[in-house]
């Protein structure tokens, strides 16, 4: 499936072992992945490797790296995060991330913004919609979120080795450890900082775009448009037919568009 | 031996189809509470409030209670209101609350205040049981699961400590941080009222009880991983350097007495709407154990556990599954007249050997003419019946007997 090689590493971080990926060439990106976990390599990341470095972590407590005993919230995540960059010597990325790796992103950047140097947003949690809800994923459980996750599984053509089928033990024991850590950081308030708009606008220097499928039922459109509000000179692109995944679901329009905005 | 009577205190106003017409078919939690009428809801309380009375006349040495949110199947969202109630209109019957799930409370302070004026007004009947909650109240309350057991722990030494040690004091916890604890609200029961726990078996929960000699009640357990369970405690009660008796344990059992065996058959079946509700529709798992509820090795052990017990027919926990006649032939649920019920209770009490018997009287759509029927049968026959049993086995309660 990969066409570009990749190396499966770890770092000590704060005496905790982080694992990553790592591939291609160029000036460093970095993957923030979701509440899923760290997917491995996905297609998309053969795209972006072309021009830059990608690292795709694996975030504390997820499976495939470990918990510093003390790291609780999503700011202990967070602050943690800029921790990791310094250990892989990367003072300034770009970043990518979904939904809860899309928060992630965004608290980086009003934390250090000069470790960003362009920052992209995808279906991102973070900020609290006025006139809608992010879907409480913990409450309809891993089935239910998944039915509500897609436009049309068929344009997903991983699905089946993502997310369709019969998980392996060693799968199923990370999907439990994943869920623990999503609830650990995300749970209250739900899915959202809600200091986090105030600190926005202090990234209009910082090239963002956010990317948003028209169809996300699980994190509204409204919280693109307040991401995008909120940052001077952000961009939102929004993709038709197309639900919380655009890397998998719309893969080829989602490469286009931020390739397009990264080489910008 | 202890006896204390019980009931969960279940709503049974709706129907099969309206919990499979519901978000995620589940009757607890999201169930919406447009289905609860509260006009029936005051003759209720009223109701369950007349049996625990007349529970007290009838003999019970306890009143035991429970507490559960966002469900029909149990009206005791704020139980320790209905303890202080109680604490007022009794005067001999210990007043067993289990119990208080400590996760939930923001403020465990809040709660040894309320615990020592149910004590002091009850002039000193008052049993403290503490739960983790089930994973219904963490969600209903916003509680992280993650945090349950560390909660539970933390709020625990707190409320110890609160009881225990003059104030004013300072506690800087992890989850709790308090910088002036001293409420003159103090338990009347020195150092202060019993502290039993109910569960189903975490063994984390089992050794955890076992060190600190609180009494462990089994709730309706399958009887073999019940004596398993049991092994556990022993063990580590010995490492911590006692010999525990019956005066540890008790065991929570559904007894329901009418003046024939085809009669209690009948009548008995009410009891499948209480607990798993109308209908009996399976919850999703995630609701009862969240992400983090459980640890990943205490899952691990749970599972082995009940491993034998996960076969269709077993009863895990609960009468949850199995079809009445199967409940009622494994003795899970004991139903008949009072000479039935007696013989019944014999054999199990041989087995398990409980210093503490928690007789669940009734629940679901059990009438409160038929369970007040019950009571009176208990009165008559079944509760000396049981006394005798406990002298003859030598079950001491925890009030006979230190734990």
């Amino acid at each position: 499936m990969a066409t570009t090689e990749y190396r499966q590493d770890t770092i000590s971080v704060g005496g905790a072992k982080i694992g990553y990926l790592k591939g291609g060439r160029g000036r460093p990106l970095v993957a923030l992945h979701s509440v899923e976990g760290n997917l491995g390599w996905l297609r998309c990341y053969d795209e972006l490797a072309r021009n830059f470095t990608v690292y795709v972590p694996t975030h504390p407590g997820f499976a495939g790296s470990e918990r510093p005993e003390w790291l609780e919230s999503f700011h202990d995540l967070s602050r943690f995060y800029l921790w990791i960059l310094q250990e892989l010597e990367l003072e300034r990325a770009a970043l990518i991330g979904h939904f809860v790796g899309g928060w992630l992103a965004a608290e980086i950047a009003v934390m250090s913004p000069r470790t960003v140097e362009h920052m992209v947003l995808v279906d991102a949690a973070g900020v609290r919609p006025k006139s809608s809800e992010i879907t409480d994923i913990f409450l309809h459980g891993t089935e239910g979120a998944r039915r509500l996750s897609f436009f049309d599984t068929k344009q997903v053509a991983d699905y089946e080795l993502l997310f369709g089928r019969k998980p392996s033990p060693e799968e199923r024991e990370a999907h439990v450890i994943n869920r623990e850590a999503a609830t650990r950081y995300c749970w209250k308030p739900y899915m959202h900082d809600p200091s986090l708009p105030a600190l926005l606008p202090r990234l209009r220097g910082i090239p963002t775009l956010v990317v948003w499928g028209r169809e996300d039922k699980i994190a509204p459109l409204e919280c693109g448009e307040l991401y995008r509000k909120a940052i001077a000179g952000a961009r939102l692109e929004v993709i038709d037919r197309c639900g919380h995944f655009p890397h998998l679901e719309r893969p080829d329009d989602f490469t286009r568009i931020v390739m397009q905005f990264l080489a910008g | 031996m202890f006896i204390m009577r019980f009931t969960e205190r279940a709503y049974v106003n709706y129907t099969e189809e309206d919990v499979r017409k519901s978000f995620r078919n589940s009757v607890r939690l999201t169930f919406p509470n447009t289905y609860f009428n509260p006009e029936l809801g005051a003759d209720l309380y009223n109701e369950y409030l007349d049996e625990y009375e007349f529970s007290e006349e009838a003999g019970f040495d306890g009143l035991m209670r429970n507490e559960h949110h966002n469900t029909p199947t149990c009206m005791g969202a704020a139980m320790n209101l209905e303890a202080a109630i109680l604490a007022r209109i009794t005067k001999k019957s210990k007043i067993v609350l289990l119990g208080n799930p400590l996760p939930i409370f923001d403020n465990p302070i809040r709660l040894a205040e309320e615990l020592a004026e149910i004590d002091m007004i009850s002039r000193g009947r008052l049993v403290s049981g503490f739960v983790r909650g089930t994973g219904i109240e963490s969600w209903a309350t916003n509680t992280n699961p993650v945090h349950n057991r560390e909660r539970f722990e933390e709020a625990h030494d707190l409320i110890i400590k609160t009881w225990t040690t003059p104030g004013p004091f300072r506690w800087e916890g992890k989850h709790y941080q308090f910088r002036v604890v001293n409420p003159f609200e103090r338990p009347l029961q020195r150092p202060h009222p019993q502290i039993w726990i109910p569960g189903v078996g975490s063994p984390e929960t089992l050794e955890w009880c076992a060190r600190h000699h609180y009494p462990y009640i089994y709730l309706e357990t399958d009887p073999q991983v019940t004596v398993q369970m049991t092994e556990l405690y022993n063990k580590a009660a010995a490492e911590t350097g006692y010999e525990p008796g019956p005066q540890n344990f008790g065991y929570l059992w559904r007894i329901h007495v009418q003046d024939t065996d085809e009669k209690a058959y009948e009548v008995g079946k009410g009891f499948l709407t209480g607990n798993a509700g109308v209908g009996r529709v399976p919850m999703p798992g995630d609701f009862m154990a969240p992400a983090g509820y459980n640890s990943r090795e205490g899952s691990k052990r749970i599972l082995e556990q009940y491993k034998h017990a996960l076969k269709p027919d077993a009863l895990y926990g609960g009468v949850d599954a199995a079809g009445w006649d199967a409940v009622v032939e494994s003795n899970r649920v004991v139903v008949g007249s009072p000479k039935t019920v007696i013989r019944k209770i014999r054999e199990g009490l041989q087995v398990l050997r409980p210093g503490i018997l928690g007789v669940w009287t009734n629940d679901g759509t059990i009438s409160h003419g038929d369970t007040m029927r019950c009571l009176e049968l208990m009165k008559q026959e079944v509760i000396p019946a049981l006394r005798e049993m406990g002298k003859e086995f030598d079950l001491p309660g925890p009030f006979e007997q230190a734990p």
